[in-house]
Protein backbone atom coordinates (compact mmCIF):
# COMPACT_ATOMS: atom_id res chain seq x y z
CA UNK A 1 0.00 0.00 0.00
CA UNK A 2 2.87 2.21 0.73
CA UNK A 3 4.61 1.26 -2.07
CA UNK A 4 1.81 2.61 -4.13
CA UNK A 5 0.97 5.92 -2.77
CA UNK A 6 4.87 6.62 -3.21
CA UNK A 7 4.90 5.36 -6.41
CA UNK A 8 1.23 7.64 -7.22
CA UNK A 9 2.98 10.58 -5.38
CA UNK A 10 5.70 10.03 -8.16
CA UNK A 11 3.96 10.29 -10.59
CA UNK A 12 1.92 13.02 -9.79
CA UNK A 13 4.99 14.94 -9.41
CA UNK A 14 6.36 13.93 -12.61
CA UNK A 15 2.90 14.93 -14.13
CA UNK A 16 3.12 17.70 -12.42
CA UNK A 17 6.68 19.02 -13.36
CA UNK A 18 5.30 18.22 -17.35
CA UNK A 19 2.20 20.64 -17.51
CA UNK A 20 4.21 23.37 -16.14
CA UNK A 21 6.60 23.05 -18.97
CA UNK A 22 4.05 22.83 -20.88
CA UNK A 23 2.23 26.00 -19.49
CA UNK A 24 5.57 28.08 -19.09
CA UNK A 25 5.50 27.71 -23.36
CA UNK A 26 2.30 29.00 -23.50
CA UNK A 27 2.83 31.81 -21.63
CA UNK A 28 5.78 32.29 -23.13
CA UNK A 29 3.92 32.63 -26.65
CA UNK A 30 1.31 34.29 -25.01
CA UNK A 31 3.91 36.98 -24.02
CA UNK A 32 5.32 36.79 -27.32
CA UNK A 33 1.94 37.87 -28.57
CA UNK A 34 1.23 40.55 -26.63
CA UNK A 35 4.28 42.34 -26.59
CA UNK A 36 6.69 41.59 -29.56
CA UNK A 37 3.14 41.33 -31.90
CA UNK A 38 5.54 43.25 -34.86
CA UNK A 39 8.28 41.22 -34.79
CA UNK A 40 6.24 37.88 -34.87
CA UNK A 41 5.72 36.12 -38.36
CA UNK A 42 3.81 32.89 -38.75
CA UNK A 43 5.59 30.58 -39.17
CA UNK A 44 7.71 31.17 -35.80
CA UNK A 45 4.12 30.62 -34.13
CA UNK A 46 3.59 27.61 -36.13
CA UNK A 47 6.22 26.41 -34.96
CA UNK A 48 5.23 26.62 -31.43
CA UNK A 49 2.49 24.77 -32.09
CA UNK A 50 3.73 22.34 -33.23
CA UNK A 51 5.88 22.09 -30.05
CA UNK A 52 2.77 22.10 -28.09
CA UNK A 53 1.15 19.43 -29.93
CA UNK A 54 3.90 17.22 -29.42
CA UNK A 55 4.07 18.21 -25.38
CA UNK A 56 0.71 17.45 -25.32
CA UNK A 57 0.84 13.95 -27.27
CA UNK A 58 3.60 13.25 -24.55
CA UNK A 59 1.68 13.86 -21.49
CA UNK A 60 -1.03 12.01 -23.19
CA UNK A 61 1.23 8.92 -23.61
CA UNK A 62 2.51 8.96 -19.99
CA UNK A 63 -0.75 8.87 -18.46
CA UNK A 64 -1.75 6.12 -20.63
CA UNK A 65 1.82 3.93 -19.92
CA UNK A 66 0.76 0.98 -18.49
CA UNK A 67 2.81 0.55 -15.31
CA UNK A 68 1.56 4.03 -14.02
CA UNK A 69 -1.79 3.67 -11.64
CA UNK A 70 -4.61 4.29 -13.33
CA UNK A 71 -5.55 7.80 -12.01
CA UNK A 72 -8.58 8.10 -13.12
CA UNK A 73 -9.30 5.01 -10.18
CA UNK A 74 -8.62 7.60 -8.12
CA UNK A 75 -11.49 9.63 -6.25
CA UNK A 76 -11.23 13.21 -5.01
CA UNK A 77 -13.34 14.24 -2.54
CA UNK A 78 -14.35 17.57 -1.34
CA UNK A 79 -14.61 17.54 1.99
CA UNK A 80 -15.50 21.42 3.08
CA UNK A 81 -16.58 23.58 1.21
CA UNK A 82 -15.89 27.12 1.81
CA UNK A 83 -16.89 30.44 0.63
CA UNK A 84 -14.21 32.74 1.80
CA UNK A 85 -11.48 33.39 0.09
CA UNK A 86 -8.54 30.65 0.80
CA UNK A 87 -5.16 32.36 0.22
CA UNK A 88 -3.57 29.29 0.40
CA UNK A 89 -5.72 27.64 -2.80
CA UNK A 90 -5.54 31.02 -4.84
CA UNK A 91 -1.61 30.96 -4.51
CA UNK A 92 -1.35 27.50 -6.02
CA UNK A 93 -3.67 28.16 -8.67
CA UNK A 94 -2.24 31.43 -9.17
CA UNK A 95 -5.84 33.36 -8.28
CA UNK A 96 -7.44 31.46 -10.57
CA UNK A 97 -9.86 30.08 -7.73
CA UNK A 98 -10.27 32.22 -4.62
CA UNK A 99 -11.85 30.09 -2.66
CA UNK A 100 -13.60 26.77 -2.96
CA UNK A 101 -17.47 27.45 -2.46
CA UNK A 102 -20.56 26.00 -3.49
CA UNK A 103 -20.05 27.36 -7.17
CA UNK A 104 -16.93 26.18 -8.79
CA UNK A 105 -16.86 22.43 -7.32
CA UNK A 106 -19.57 21.06 -9.16
CA UNK A 107 -17.73 22.16 -12.19
CA UNK A 108 -14.31 21.53 -11.33
CA UNK A 109 -14.70 18.37 -9.73
CA UNK A 110 -17.31 16.95 -12.49
CA UNK A 111 -16.90 13.10 -14.25
CA UNK A 112 -20.42 12.98 -16.30
CA UNK A 113 -21.96 15.89 -18.46
CA UNK A 114 -24.26 18.50 -16.76
CA UNK A 115 -27.68 16.73 -16.35
CA UNK A 116 -29.53 18.93 -19.29
CA UNK A 117 -26.66 17.78 -21.57
CA UNK A 118 -26.92 14.26 -20.65
CA UNK A 119 -30.46 14.53 -20.94
CA UNK A 120 -30.73 15.85 -24.20
CA UNK A 121 -28.05 13.34 -25.55
CA UNK A 122 -30.25 10.81 -24.01
CA UNK A 123 -33.15 11.94 -26.15
CA UNK A 124 -31.02 12.22 -29.63
CA UNK A 125 -29.92 8.45 -28.52
CA UNK A 126 -33.27 7.21 -28.18
CA UNK A 127 -34.53 8.96 -31.41
CA UNK A 128 -31.40 7.25 -33.25
CA UNK A 129 -32.53 3.60 -31.96
CA UNK A 130 -36.32 3.77 -32.55
CA UNK A 131 -35.76 4.79 -36.19
CA UNK A 132 -37.13 2.17 -38.73
CA UNK A 133 -34.03 1.04 -41.11
CA UNK A 134 -35.68 2.07 -44.08
CA UNK A 135 -36.37 5.59 -42.76
CA UNK A 136 -32.32 5.45 -42.01
CA UNK A 137 -31.41 4.50 -44.99
CA UNK A 138 -33.47 7.31 -46.75
CA UNK A 139 -32.00 9.68 -44.59
CA UNK A 140 -28.28 8.58 -44.86
CA UNK A 141 -28.77 8.67 -48.90
CA UNK A 142 -30.15 12.33 -48.55
CA UNK A 143 -27.21 13.40 -46.36
CA UNK A 144 -24.86 11.56 -48.76
CA UNK A 145 -26.53 13.28 -51.85
CA UNK A 146 -26.24 16.45 -50.01
CA UNK A 147 -22.27 16.16 -48.62
CA UNK A 148 -21.71 15.31 -52.41
CA UNK A 149 -23.14 18.03 -54.15
CA UNK A 150 -20.79 20.35 -51.80
CA UNK A 151 -18.28 18.22 -52.74
CA UNK A 152 -18.68 18.78 -56.44
CA UNK A 153 -19.36 22.10 -55.66
CA UNK A 154 -15.92 22.72 -54.01
CA UNK A 155 -14.02 20.68 -56.73
CA UNK A 156 -15.36 22.49 -59.19
CA UNK A 157 -14.22 25.64 -58.12
CA UNK A 158 -10.63 24.44 -57.44
CA UNK A 159 -10.94 23.41 -61.17
CA UNK A 160 -12.00 26.36 -62.16
CA UNK A 161 -9.17 28.13 -59.99
CA UNK A 162 -6.58 25.98 -61.18
CA UNK A 163 -7.49 26.99 -65.06
CA UNK A 164 -7.18 30.32 -63.91
CA UNK A 165 -3.78 29.89 -62.65
CA UNK A 166 -2.36 28.23 -65.04
CA UNK A 167 -3.75 30.26 -67.39
CA UNK A 168 -2.09 33.54 -66.12
CA UNK A 169 0.97 31.66 -65.81
CA UNK A 170 0.82 30.84 -69.57
CA UNK A 171 0.30 27.38 -69.70
CA UNK A 172 -0.32 27.43 -73.34
CA UNK A 173 2.31 26.63 -75.64
CA UNK A 174 4.07 30.12 -76.25
CA UNK A 175 6.74 28.55 -78.16
CA UNK A 176 7.51 26.12 -80.66
CA UNK A 177 11.07 24.19 -81.01
CA UNK A 178 10.41 23.12 -84.73
CA UNK A 179 9.30 26.92 -85.12
CA UNK A 180 12.95 28.01 -83.73
CA UNK A 181 14.77 25.65 -85.71
CA UNK A 182 12.99 26.57 -89.26
CA UNK A 183 13.91 30.51 -88.59
CA UNK A 184 17.22 29.95 -87.21
CA UNK A 185 17.94 27.71 -90.27
CA UNK A 186 16.54 30.15 -92.83
CA UNK A 187 18.67 33.08 -91.05
CA UNK A 188 22.07 31.45 -90.61
CA UNK A 189 21.43 29.27 -93.90
CA UNK A 190 18.71 30.40 -96.25
CA UNK A 191 16.93 27.15 -95.73
CA UNK A 192 13.56 27.48 -97.89
CA UNK A 193 14.63 30.89 -99.00
CA UNK A 194 16.24 30.55 -101.74
CA UNK A 195 15.66 32.50 -104.69
CA UNK A 196 12.54 31.40 -106.75
CA UNK A 197 13.16 29.76 -110.05
CA UNK A 198 15.22 32.18 -112.11
CA UNK A 199 13.04 32.21 -115.56
CA UNK A 200 9.97 33.90 -114.20
CA UNK A 201 9.93 37.18 -115.53
CA UNK A 202 9.92 39.70 -112.71
CA UNK A 203 6.68 41.67 -113.64
CA UNK A 204 4.52 38.80 -113.36
CA UNK A 205 2.63 37.43 -110.52
CA UNK A 206 3.91 34.38 -108.52
CA UNK A 207 0.78 31.81 -108.21
CA UNK A 208 0.94 29.81 -105.44
CA UNK A 209 0.75 26.18 -105.42
CA UNK A 210 -2.19 24.83 -104.26
CA UNK A 211 -1.16 21.62 -102.36
CA UNK A 212 1.35 22.28 -99.29
CA UNK A 213 4.24 21.58 -100.13
CA UNK A 214 6.41 19.01 -97.71
CA UNK A 215 10.00 18.81 -97.96
CA UNK A 216 11.29 15.42 -96.41
CA UNK A 217 13.72 17.41 -94.55
CA UNK A 218 11.32 18.99 -92.05
CA UNK A 219 9.57 17.55 -89.18
CA UNK A 220 6.37 16.38 -88.78
CA UNK A 221 5.30 19.60 -86.62
CA UNK A 222 6.73 21.88 -88.91
CA UNK A 223 3.91 24.64 -89.60
CA UNK A 224 3.09 25.29 -92.92
CA UNK A 225 6.09 27.35 -93.96
CA UNK A 226 4.44 29.17 -97.30
CA UNK A 227 5.57 28.84 -100.31
CA UNK A 228 8.79 26.22 -101.41
CA UNK A 229 10.38 26.49 -104.55
CA UNK A 230 11.40 23.62 -106.34
CA UNK A 231 15.38 24.27 -106.24
CA UNK A 232 16.55 24.87 -109.98
CA UNK A 233 18.77 21.80 -110.97
CA UNK A 234 22.10 23.71 -110.28
CA UNK A 235 21.03 25.19 -107.40
CA UNK A 236 22.27 23.59 -103.69
CA UNK A 237 20.37 23.60 -101.45
CA UNK A 238 19.15 21.48 -97.68
CA UNK A 239 16.82 19.79 -99.67
CA UNK A 240 17.74 16.21 -99.24
CA UNK A 241 16.57 13.43 -101.41
CA UNK A 242 14.42 10.63 -99.37
CA UNK A 243 14.36 7.20 -100.17
CA UNK A 244 10.62 7.09 -100.88
CA UNK A 245 8.71 8.56 -103.86
CA UNK A 246 7.35 12.07 -102.78
CA UNK A 247 3.82 12.32 -102.81
CA UNK A 248 3.80 16.04 -104.93
CA UNK A 249 6.11 14.76 -107.68
CA UNK B 1 37.11 54.56 -87.24
CA UNK B 2 37.15 58.54 -88.18
CA UNK B 3 41.29 57.91 -88.20
CA UNK B 4 40.81 54.52 -90.72
CA UNK B 5 38.93 56.35 -93.05
CA UNK B 6 41.56 58.72 -93.44
CA UNK B 7 44.35 56.32 -94.89
CA UNK B 8 43.65 53.25 -95.37
CA UNK B 9 47.36 51.57 -94.72
CA UNK B 10 48.55 52.76 -91.88
CA UNK B 11 44.57 52.42 -90.94
CA UNK B 12 45.17 48.71 -91.01
CA UNK B 13 48.04 48.21 -89.18
CA UNK B 14 46.33 50.73 -86.31
CA UNK B 15 43.57 47.83 -86.79
CA UNK B 16 45.62 44.67 -86.28
CA UNK B 17 47.29 46.48 -83.36
CA UNK B 18 43.88 46.92 -82.01
CA UNK B 19 42.71 43.58 -82.74
CA UNK B 20 45.55 42.56 -81.15
CA UNK B 21 44.83 44.39 -77.75
CA UNK B 22 41.03 43.14 -77.62
CA UNK B 23 39.31 46.40 -78.17
CA UNK B 24 37.24 45.58 -81.79
CA UNK B 25 33.92 44.39 -80.67
CA UNK B 26 34.26 41.25 -83.03
CA UNK B 27 32.32 38.47 -80.94
CA UNK B 28 29.09 38.25 -80.87
CA UNK B 29 27.77 36.08 -77.49
CA UNK B 30 24.23 34.95 -78.53
CA UNK B 31 21.22 33.14 -77.46
CA UNK B 32 18.47 32.47 -79.89
CA UNK B 33 14.95 31.79 -79.26
CA UNK B 34 11.01 31.74 -80.59
CA UNK B 35 7.75 32.75 -79.34
CA UNK B 36 4.48 32.39 -81.12
CA UNK B 37 2.33 35.16 -82.91
CA UNK B 38 -0.50 34.54 -80.26
CA UNK B 39 2.04 35.08 -77.62
CA UNK B 40 4.46 37.79 -79.10
CA UNK B 41 2.35 40.46 -77.45
CA UNK B 42 2.67 39.09 -73.84
CA UNK B 43 6.61 38.75 -74.98
CA UNK B 44 6.77 42.51 -75.91
CA UNK B 45 4.91 43.93 -72.65
CA UNK B 46 7.35 41.59 -70.59
CA UNK B 47 10.41 43.05 -72.69
CA UNK B 48 9.32 46.37 -72.08
CA UNK B 49 9.44 46.47 -68.37
CA UNK B 50 12.54 44.74 -68.45
CA UNK B 51 14.53 46.70 -70.44
CA UNK B 52 15.82 50.28 -70.60
CA UNK B 53 14.17 51.69 -73.35
CA UNK B 54 11.20 51.73 -71.45
CA UNK B 55 9.63 55.69 -72.34
CA UNK B 56 10.18 55.63 -75.86
CA UNK B 57 8.46 52.03 -76.37
CA UNK B 58 9.91 49.48 -78.55
CA UNK B 59 11.62 50.33 -81.45
CA UNK B 60 10.35 48.74 -84.41
CA UNK B 61 12.94 47.68 -87.83
CA UNK B 62 11.96 46.69 -91.61
CA UNK B 63 14.61 45.10 -93.23
CA UNK B 64 15.99 43.11 -96.24
CA UNK B 65 19.03 41.24 -95.66
CA UNK B 66 20.97 39.78 -98.43
CA UNK B 67 23.04 37.03 -97.93
CA UNK B 68 26.37 36.73 -100.55
CA UNK B 69 28.64 33.68 -100.84
CA UNK B 70 31.80 33.14 -102.91
CA UNK B 71 33.61 29.70 -103.26
CA UNK B 72 37.73 29.56 -102.89
CA UNK B 73 38.47 32.83 -101.37
CA UNK B 74 41.91 33.45 -102.34
CA UNK B 75 42.71 36.75 -102.86
CA UNK B 76 43.93 39.87 -101.37
CA UNK B 77 41.62 42.73 -101.81
CA UNK B 78 43.10 46.29 -102.21
CA UNK B 79 40.32 48.26 -102.47
CA UNK B 80 39.47 51.31 -99.82
CA UNK B 81 38.13 51.04 -96.67
CA UNK B 82 35.87 49.75 -94.97
CA UNK B 83 35.13 47.06 -97.51
CA UNK B 84 39.40 46.37 -97.30
CA UNK B 85 39.49 45.94 -93.50
CA UNK B 86 36.03 43.78 -93.13
CA UNK B 87 37.79 41.75 -96.17
CA UNK B 88 41.19 41.41 -94.28
CA UNK B 89 40.12 41.15 -91.27
CA UNK B 90 38.17 37.71 -92.38
CA UNK B 91 41.71 36.78 -92.85
CA UNK B 92 43.43 37.75 -89.89
CA UNK B 93 40.40 35.75 -87.87
CA UNK B 94 41.94 32.46 -89.95
CA UNK B 95 38.20 32.00 -90.55
CA UNK B 96 38.80 31.23 -94.64
CA UNK B 97 37.83 27.74 -94.74
CA UNK B 98 37.05 25.37 -97.91
CA UNK B 99 33.43 26.69 -97.17
CA UNK B 100 32.48 29.15 -98.92
CA UNK B 101 32.92 32.83 -97.72
CA UNK B 102 29.57 34.84 -97.26
CA UNK B 103 28.64 38.23 -96.20
CA UNK B 104 25.66 40.05 -95.26
CA UNK B 105 24.21 42.60 -96.45
CA UNK B 106 21.70 44.48 -94.59
CA UNK B 107 19.29 47.52 -95.43
CA UNK B 108 16.49 49.55 -93.42
CA UNK B 109 13.73 48.90 -95.82
CA UNK B 110 11.69 51.59 -93.20
CA UNK B 111 14.69 54.30 -93.23
CA UNK B 112 16.04 54.36 -97.30
CA UNK B 113 18.81 57.30 -96.22
CA UNK B 114 20.48 55.01 -93.98
CA UNK B 115 23.84 53.44 -94.65
CA UNK B 116 23.45 49.50 -95.60
CA UNK B 117 25.18 47.28 -93.57
CA UNK B 118 27.69 44.64 -94.47
CA UNK B 119 28.45 41.66 -92.22
CA UNK B 120 30.57 38.68 -91.78
CA UNK B 121 29.31 36.40 -89.29
CA UNK B 122 31.82 33.56 -88.51
CA UNK B 123 30.93 29.67 -87.79
CA UNK B 124 28.77 29.64 -84.37
CA UNK B 125 31.26 28.39 -81.41
CA UNK B 126 29.07 26.20 -78.90
CA UNK B 127 31.33 25.38 -76.13
CA UNK B 128 30.87 22.88 -73.61
CA UNK B 129 28.23 23.55 -70.85
CA UNK B 130 29.58 26.11 -68.73
CA UNK B 131 29.46 28.92 -71.66
CA UNK B 132 25.94 29.89 -71.02
CA UNK B 133 26.02 31.28 -74.94
CA UNK B 134 26.79 30.59 -78.45
CA UNK B 135 30.04 32.62 -79.59
CA UNK B 136 30.66 33.77 -82.30
CA UNK B 137 33.27 36.20 -84.68
CA UNK B 138 31.23 38.90 -85.91
CA UNK B 139 32.16 42.24 -87.66
CA UNK B 140 30.32 44.88 -89.57
CA UNK B 141 30.90 48.23 -91.19
CA UNK B 142 28.43 50.44 -92.93
CA UNK B 143 28.50 50.74 -96.63
CA UNK B 144 26.62 52.59 -99.48
CA UNK B 145 24.20 51.08 -101.66
CA UNK B 146 26.71 49.97 -104.15
CA UNK B 147 28.10 47.41 -101.71
CA UNK B 148 25.51 44.98 -103.82
CA UNK B 149 27.39 46.02 -107.54
CA UNK B 150 30.56 45.83 -105.70
CA UNK B 151 30.24 42.39 -104.15
CA UNK B 152 28.63 41.49 -107.43
CA UNK B 153 31.73 42.53 -109.70
CA UNK B 154 33.96 40.76 -106.89
CA UNK B 155 32.64 36.91 -108.01
CA UNK B 156 30.14 37.42 -104.98
CA UNK B 157 26.48 35.41 -105.92
CA UNK B 158 23.26 36.44 -103.97
CA UNK B 159 22.25 33.16 -102.30
CA UNK B 160 19.49 33.69 -100.65
CA UNK B 161 17.64 36.93 -99.15
CA UNK B 162 14.84 37.43 -96.51
CA UNK B 163 12.62 39.92 -94.71
CA UNK B 164 13.07 40.87 -90.85
CA UNK B 165 10.39 42.89 -89.68
CA UNK B 166 10.11 43.15 -85.98
CA UNK B 167 11.07 45.04 -82.42
CA UNK B 168 14.35 45.77 -80.96
CA UNK B 169 15.11 45.97 -77.04
CA UNK B 170 18.32 47.20 -75.36
CA UNK B 171 19.12 46.35 -72.14
CA UNK B 172 22.64 47.78 -70.87
CA UNK B 173 24.75 46.48 -73.64
CA UNK B 174 22.46 43.69 -74.40
CA UNK B 175 20.08 43.55 -77.71
CA UNK B 176 16.82 42.11 -78.04
CA UNK B 177 15.29 41.80 -81.09
CA UNK B 178 11.64 40.23 -81.63
CA UNK B 179 11.61 40.12 -85.35
CA UNK B 180 9.00 38.30 -88.27
CA UNK B 181 11.19 36.47 -90.81
CA UNK B 182 9.74 36.86 -93.85
CA UNK B 183 10.08 35.09 -97.70
CA UNK B 184 10.44 37.08 -100.51
CA UNK B 185 8.33 35.86 -103.28
CA UNK B 186 10.22 38.16 -106.40
CA UNK B 187 13.55 38.25 -106.31
CA UNK B 188 14.53 42.54 -104.97
CA UNK B 189 11.11 43.29 -104.73
CA UNK B 190 10.93 43.62 -100.60
CA UNK B 191 7.22 44.83 -100.97
CA UNK B 192 4.59 44.15 -98.10
CA UNK B 193 1.83 42.41 -100.85
CA UNK B 194 5.17 39.88 -102.21
CA UNK B 195 6.60 38.69 -99.02
CA UNK B 196 5.16 35.48 -96.81
CA UNK B 197 5.64 34.64 -92.88
CA UNK B 198 7.99 31.56 -92.86
CA UNK B 199 6.81 30.44 -89.71
CA UNK B 200 4.32 30.94 -87.18
CA UNK B 201 6.63 32.27 -84.75
CA UNK B 202 8.75 34.96 -84.34
CA UNK B 203 12.74 34.98 -83.98
CA UNK B 204 13.97 35.95 -80.59
CA UNK B 205 17.78 36.73 -80.40
CA UNK B 206 19.55 38.18 -77.47
CA UNK B 207 22.81 39.19 -78.28
CA UNK B 208 25.67 41.39 -77.35
CA UNK B 209 28.62 42.38 -79.30
CA UNK B 210 32.31 42.49 -77.25
CA UNK B 211 35.73 42.06 -77.67
CA UNK B 212 37.15 38.54 -77.03
CA UNK B 213 37.70 37.13 -73.65
CA UNK B 214 35.04 39.01 -72.14
CA UNK B 215 32.95 36.08 -71.02
CA UNK B 216 31.16 37.74 -67.90
CA UNK B 217 28.54 39.28 -69.99
CA UNK B 218 27.74 35.99 -71.25
CA UNK B 219 26.36 35.22 -67.24
CA UNK B 220 24.81 38.35 -68.31
CA UNK B 221 22.61 37.28 -70.61
CA UNK B 222 21.77 33.89 -68.78
CA UNK B 223 19.95 35.64 -65.85
CA UNK B 224 18.29 37.95 -68.73
CA UNK B 225 17.04 34.69 -70.33
CA UNK B 226 16.09 32.97 -67.19
CA UNK B 227 13.78 36.03 -67.19
CA UNK B 228 11.78 34.92 -70.07
CA UNK B 229 10.75 32.26 -69.18
CA UNK B 230 8.70 29.86 -69.76
CA UNK B 231 7.14 32.73 -72.30
CA UNK B 232 10.34 32.27 -74.18
CA UNK B 233 13.19 29.54 -74.10
CA UNK B 234 16.76 31.44 -75.49
CA UNK B 235 18.69 28.65 -76.05
CA UNK B 236 22.12 27.86 -77.63
CA UNK B 237 21.14 26.65 -81.07
CA UNK B 238 23.20 23.81 -82.56
CA UNK B 239 23.71 25.01 -85.72
CA UNK B 240 25.41 21.56 -87.09
CA UNK B 241 22.21 19.86 -85.90
CA UNK B 242 20.10 21.43 -88.03
CA UNK B 243 22.08 20.97 -91.36
CA UNK B 244 20.95 17.19 -90.58
CA UNK B 245 17.33 16.45 -91.33
CA UNK B 246 15.12 15.60 -87.85
CA UNK B 247 15.03 11.92 -87.15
Amino acid sequence: MQREDKQLELVLENFQSKLNEFKAQIYALIFKLEHERDNVNWTTVLDTFAVFSTQYTAIMKYLSYEKLPQLRNYSVLPLMLNPERDEDLARITENRVPALSHDIVPDFLRTKTEPEVEHKLMQVEHKAGGLQFETAQKQLAAFNKVVNHVLDLVSKAREEWEVETGARVGIGQTSSVADLHTLVSAVSMGKNLKPMVPQVSPGGMMVPPTGRPVTPSMGPNTPPMGMMPKPPPGMKTNVKAAGAPHPYR
Amino acid sequence: MEAVKEAPIPAMDSLTAAMKNNIVPNQEYLLQGSVLDSAVEVLLHRLRGLCDNVDSGPETFHDHEMCFSISNVYFSVHVLCPLHIIINIIFLLGSVTPQPLTLRVRRAIDYLDMPYQLRYIGQPELGDKSRPTILRNSIDVATTPTIVDFLTEMGFRMDFEYILRGYMFRKGRMKITVSKIFKMMVVGKPAPESVDPISQSYLVELSVLAPSNQDAIAEDMRVFAEQLKPLVHLEKVDYKRLTQPPM
